[in-house]
């Protein structure tokens, strides 16, 4: 049984329909990617998991248990946890406010402090900028900050959505190492959407091609890398 | 010398009336301005509950309650009103808070008929609960006035507290910043907005009673009162609170002065003026508000 199963989720807002029908699946410990061109619907559907918009029809579970059209607040709690696209960070909020505020469901206050540290240590970034306005980092920084706000919530799975977006490749480089060691560190399972398929190719095992709202090709990832509609979409297209 | 000394009184003296009355529009202002922060819905009948609770203090008191036990009543009483309006009509305008603003429009009609049908549409008074006036080298101290603008303070400082040490302080705050990224850290959104509408409604409920302790009221009192409320709100910027309190302040000192000097008749027409004047200076206030709720979806 996966740790994650979505199947046949429809999505839209209001009278356009988003994602027409999606299954896909999350083992425990997996990177698992999502590619897909600008506006295929792959934001839409981690929202739909993580329960900011409730899915038209179909079917998650997690855990092995209906999660279906839970609220985000409910789902945080047990444990799938969504670092949104382009941030998000509480721009008025200092930084170690921000990072506190992803415990806030949290009663394991020893583990709390635990977890604090860790990610200080972790993103060494964070512990020099701790008292400065989230607002006032730059977007790599805030990048981490998101991540790390959203690990301190002791997530299980961890949906990402595009934290590359916008970062230097050095930055990229910094990304994946931080993705990489999520499962070790914090024993988290990662959903990565991106559209930097030479990052989503670096650190997954497994991807899906998004397209139109549906996904259109699956498998491991080596041969997701010799595809050539890959190719056409990404390595020799948008993506450069 | 005699008539400068005269005028530093009266002066004192109407500096003290103009923040008692702006205390009463600061806790106005506080709700007006946590509940659009939280829900973008601008409650216009904010001043209705102020209005019930003098009400509720004016019922408590001439049934014989002390006034100490009145105010408890009417903050209980209107923060359960509160409670009762969020959870049956406000939440569902939710996703759309120009709904709410028309809503609040229709309650206003609503709760003032509601008070005339059942206790006709007379002005109302209490006893003044403080009587004692003292003299300080020739100025007039009013206690009851005194009494409003401390406790206004305790209950200002309290909400300060809460909202910025406190857990749950930080919870409302990410909240009003992001309502959805608030959710993603498992922060029910939901009970918050409807924590807001208590406590906003509780504060006015401490409001109405606090005014009338200084002056009779009126089923209609709500009007010029949530007028006033926004003023102070717009004026500190919409959604922040601690605009709000400054900009009561500046309120009271600006009314207090002009009073003083023999522009009394004018006095409700000062926080209008600011509030213009601020506004082309400074679109969104002077300390900076939000746009009011942000949302993903
Ligand atoms: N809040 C929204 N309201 C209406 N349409 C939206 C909203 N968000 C996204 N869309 C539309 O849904 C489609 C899919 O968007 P999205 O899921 O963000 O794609 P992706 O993340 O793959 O770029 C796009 O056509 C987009 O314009
Ligand atoms: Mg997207």
């Amino acid at each position: 049984m996966s740790l994650l199963a979505v199947s046949d989720v429809i999505t839209g807002y209001g009278p356009t329909i988003v994602n027409r029908g999606v299954s896909l699946t999350l083992e425990k410990g997996e990177i698992v990617t999502i590619l897909g061109p600008n506006g295929a619907g792959k934001s839409t559907l981690l929202k739909a998991i993580a329960g900011l918009i409730k899915p038209r029809a179909g079917n998650i579970a997690f855990d092995g248990a209906d999660v279906t059209g839970l609220a985000a607040d409910v789902m945080a709690r047990r444990g799938v946890v969504l670092v949104p696209e382009g941030r998000k960070i509480f721009v008025d909020m200092t930084v170690e406010e921000n990072l506190r505020l992803g415990a806030y469901a949290r009663r394991d206050e020893a583990a709390v402090e635990a977890d604090f540290e860790t990610m200080l240590s972790f993103f060494p970034i964070l512990a020099a900028k701790r008292r400065d306005r989230g607002g006032s980092l730059s977007g790599g920084q805030q990048q981490m900050l998101a991540i790390a706000r959203g690990l301190m919530t002791r997530p299980r799975v961890l949906l990402l959505d595009e934290p590359s977006l916008g970062l230097s490749p050095l930055l990229v480089k910094e990304i994946k190492a931080i993705i990489l060691g999520i499962g070790e560190r914090f024993g988290a399972s990662v959903l990565l959407v991106e559209q930097n398929a030479g990052l989503a190719l670096a650190v997954a095992s497994r991807g899906y091609l998004m397209q139109n709202g549906r996904i259109v090709v699956s498998g491991p990832i080596a041969e997701l890398r010799d595809m050539s509609l890959m190719r056409e979409l990404y390595l020799g297209g948008v993506a450069g | 010398m005699q008539q400068v000394s005269i005028a530093v009184d009266i002066f004192i003296q109407q500096i003290l009336n103009g923040l008692s009355i702006a205390s009463v529009i600061t806790l106005i202002a506080i709700g007006v301005t946590l509940i659009f922060g939280l829900t973008g819905i601008i409650n216009f009948a904010h001043g209705e509950f102020l209005m019930i609770g003098g009400i509720v203090t004016w019922l408590a008191v001439s049934a014989g309650l002390g006034f100490a036990l009145a105010v408890v009543l009417a903050i209980l009483a209107v923060g359960l009103m509160g409670y009762v309006l969020e959870r049956g009509l406000f939440r569902f305008t939710l996703e759309r808070p120009t709904n709410g603003f028309i809503v609040s429009l229709g309650l206003i009609v609503v709760l003032q008929h509601v008070v005339v049908l059942f206790w006709n549409p007379n002005q109302k008074s209490i006893p003044r609960p403080l009587t004692t006036v003292w003299e300080v080298g020739g100025v007039r101290i009013a206690s009851v006035r005194v009494m409003v603008i401390l406790i206004t303070i305790a209950v200002v400082a309290l909400s300060f507290r809460m909202i910025t040490a406190s857990r749950y302080g930080r919870a409302l705050r990410a909240s009003v910043e992001d309502r959805d990224t608030a959710a993603l850290m498992g922060i029910p959104v939901r009970r918050y907005i409807t924590g807001v509408f208590v406590l906003g409604s509780a504060l006015a409920g401490l409001g109405g009673a606090l005014l009338i302790a200084l002056f009779p009221i009126t089923p209609f009192t709500g009007g010029t009162m949530v007028m006033k409320g926004f003023a102070v709100a717009l004026i500190g910027g919409l959604g922040n609170i601690y605009g709000a309190v400054a900009a009561g302040l500046i309120l009271g000192i600006v009314e207090g002065f002009s009073a003083g000097y023999g522009f009394s008749q004018w006095t409700d027409a000062y926080s209008f003026v600011l509030m213009i004047l601020v506004l082309i200076v400074r679109p969104h206030g002077l300390f900076g508000g939000t746009s009011g709720p942000r949302m993903a979806s």
